[in-house]
């Protein structure tokens, strides 16, 4: 029974689709097989090129001006505040939707993304695309008029500063298939 | 030119642009947004400002790929060059001495097929080589219906279920196996061997996992295979082992998102003909949380008291299967196959599993054979206790050979002969197969028709031990099927005696 024996892998070695150096809570998302490539190539990647759309775009402004009617509209909340929240929740939309979650939630390619994030979808991972300077663009200008209309309130500025910046480091190219663990998870993972 | 002419210069260019910038539209916005930004803030400002400048710099970068380009682009002459020298291969290799001679060997019947058939060369022999098992091909009423079948539906519908090939003979099909099997729904396919290959990957995909046996026939690895799910093997009917990959499986993926996980098992196996601890794989994968593919081509109409599979043969309820696949063309003498499972895992098939959803659906006479096929066995329970006698007949008197051995189930109606270790070993054996295959010729020259286990060797995952496949029918009765028991028994001899043994 040696070919049997031999043939039994591990899930994790199979599985294993991160590279890190010990005690490194930075890795990388490995390349793919090529099973996989041939997989991600079988059909136009649904999830990620309704981006380059012109509605896709608009939609960002009309989000934001909705979010920002919205927070007016609410009994108590100052005009600072309000511009504050509205970088917030798009922040946090935008980082939910590009960075965090994975994969494609439509069944099409034998789950062949399912190990990288919509911004490393969308145009096969090239950089510098007009969606994706667009796509940063949004982010940084709703933070240059949110500090502006906040008056330079210092904790506001640092809110939105900080805000500002966590979608906007994921979105250069030296972030690109790059994962950040957990400390605790590394120790589970270390252990098995 | 001196200091104070340059000092001059400086002053009247920054005036000129200051006053050309005054004048550009929108440009006190701007003055005062800086103006207001500054705010006695300078570090806040100049973070603002380097934010602004990456920004620009960003949008001025070039476009750049990150895939490498790994191809080369030809020139037009270099294309004609390379279409100039391309041969092309034939279509057909020619073929090899071996392949040859197993195209040679096969027999040819002469008329309809049955238990006992006609060939070619003018002699009759009784037919152990086909899965006509309950003799249903034999059956006057089955082709009765399936001519009139076809006088009603045609041969055929060209057309996938889903797109005019879903017919009333098909429905009924699906219901009667389903009550067959005691199983809430059931549905069929176009093709035996695309079944549990299209079944499989309908419901496991890319990060799923699953625990299959070993020695599972090729339809079911070609199964795990298109799933892309990630697979681990369990020595073939090994509970401990079987157990100890499950742990190991529960320890690796803790901590890691839930997946689909599945056990994938034969009833009774193809190629040994043994049966699947079923009670013991219910138990493990209930504790582990897993569901259970169950390939029953050879075991549904062939074991049990009433031929509805494993699950009877152990006594279990069927519906603990999860999901259970088998084929109409070998005892229900139809073609296509079926699974059935809950009314939902079904209803997932008819519009994910590929083998249904792309294949033109099978022809209504061979849906109305399968009914057939399923009323007779209800109604006549007795043709499996007889299937069984004469599989325990044939066993019998095969034991007492002191040339093979069998591994499979002493009630199981598949049979399969493999020579015994010693033998090979004193007898210096290199080439089974083509002993095995002298010992086909020569039961077939004393009248019996039996076969070798017939395989790809370099299409499976684990080696297959080259055995003599037997399979016992009804269509014999007790008395015939000692007689060809003997006769194949006399065969071996002769052929292996025929060997002389190695000298040491």
């Amino acid at each position: 029974m040696s070919t049997y024996s031999s043939a039994v892998g591990s899930v994790v070695a199979n599985k294993e689709e991160r590279r890190r150096r010990s005690s490194s809570i930075i890795s990388h998302v490995q390349p793919e097989t090529i099973e996989e490539q041939i997989d991600q190539a079988a059909l136009p990647n649904l999830n990620a090129n309704w981006v380059h759309n012109k509605g896709a775009w608009i939609i960002h402004f009309v989000l934001i001006a909705g979010l920002k009617i919205f927070y007016d509209l609410l009994p108590g909340v100052s005009q600072e505040l309000s511009w504050t929240l509205t970088n917030i929740s798009y922040v946090v939309g935008s980082y939910i939707m590009f960075h965090y979650v994975t994969g494609i939630p439509f069944e099409f390619n034998g789950g062949a993304y399912d190990n990288l994030n919509m911004w490393e979808q969308i145009d096969d991972g090239d950089q510098y695309t007009p969606t994706k300077k667009f796509l940063l663009g949004v982010p940084i200008g709703l933070f240059l008029v949110s500090t502006h209309y906040t008056h330079y309130d210092l904790g506001m500025f640092v809110l939105n500063c900080i805000a500002c910046l966590c979608v906007v480091i994921p979105k250069l190219p030296s972030s690109h298939r790059m994962r950040l663990t957990v400390p605790e998870v590394l120790s589970s993972t270390r252990e098995s | 030119m001196s200091l104070h002419d340059t000092l001059i210069y400086i002053n009247s260019t920054v005036e000129s642009i200051s006053s050309q910038f005054t004048r550009l539209p929108g440009s006190s916005i701007i003055l005062r947004y800086v103006r207001s930004s500054y705010q006695n803030d300078p570090a806040r400002s100049v973070l603002e400002f380097c934010l602004f400048l990456f920004a620009v710099r960003y949008f001025l970068a070039s476009k750049y790929s990150v895939t490498k380009k790994d191809f080369v682009r030809l020139t037009d002459g270099e294309i004609d060059e390379l279409v100039d020298e391309w041969t092309p291969e034939p279509l057909v290799p020619a073929m090899d001495e071996a392949s040859q001679t197993d195209v040679d060997k096969i027999p040819v019947i002469v008329g309809a097929t049955g238990p006992k058939v006609k060939l070619a060369t003018g002699k009759s022999a009784m037919n152990l080589a086909s899965a006509n098992m309950l003799n249903l091909v034999s059956n006057e009423q089955i082709k009765q219906d399936a001519i009139n079948t076809v006088h009603e539906y045609g041969v055929g519908v060209c057309g996938p279920p889903g797109f005019y090939g879903y017919q009333r003979v098909h429905i009924n099909a699906e219901k009667d196996i389903a009550a067959f099997l005691g199983m809430p729904a059931a549905i069929i396919y176009a093709q035996a061997f695309n079944t549990i290959s299209s079944v499989i990957p309908a419901f496991a995909k890319r990060g799923d996992i699953i625990v299959a046996d070993a020695a599972c026939n090729i339809a079911v690895c070609k199964g795990i295979t298109i799933s892309r799910a990630t697979v681990r093997w369990y020595e073939h009917n090994n509970m401990e082992d079987l157990e100890r990959v499950l742990e190991r499986v529960s320890k690796e993926v803790k901590g890691r998102p839930l997946t689909r996980r599945f056990v994938v098992s034969e009833g009774l196996f193809e190629n040994i003909g043994d049966i699947c601890n079923l009670p013991k794989i219910l138990e493990l994968k209930d504790k582990y949380k897993y569901r259970l593919i169950l390939e029953e081509s050879f075991s549904v109409g062939v074991i049990g008291k009433t031929g509805r599979g494993v699950a009877e043969y152990y006594g279990v309820d069927a519906t603990e299967i999860d999901i259970i696949s088998g084929s109409m063309a070998n005892t229900m003498v139809a073609g296509g196959g079926f699974c059935v499972s809950s009314e939902y895992a079904v209803k997932h098939q008819r519009i994910n599993a590929l083998g249904y959803v792309f294949s033109a659906a099978l022809p209504g006479y061979l849906a109305k054979t399968a009914s057939n096929a399923v009323a007779i066995m209800t109604t006549s329970p007795e043709l499996f206790s007889q299937l069984n006698a004469n599989a325990r007949a044939f066993r019998e008197i095969i034991s007492k050979s002191q040339y093979v051995y069998s591994p499979s189930d002493p009630d199981s109606p598949l049979i399969h002969l493999r020579l015994k270790s010693e033998i090979l070993e004193t007898r210096k054996i290199d080439d089974e197969d083509h002993v095995l295959q002298d010992i086909v010729d020569e039961c077939l020259y004393n009248g019996v028709l039996i076969t070798r286990n017939k395989y790809v060797q370099s299409a499976e995952n684990f080696p297959i031990l080259p055995s003599l496949k037997v399979q016992v029918t009804t269509g014999l009765n007790k008395k015939e099927t000692e007689k060809a028991a003997l006769v194949v028994k006399a065969a071996i001899s002769k052929v292996v005696a025929k060997i002389p043994k190695a000298k040491h």
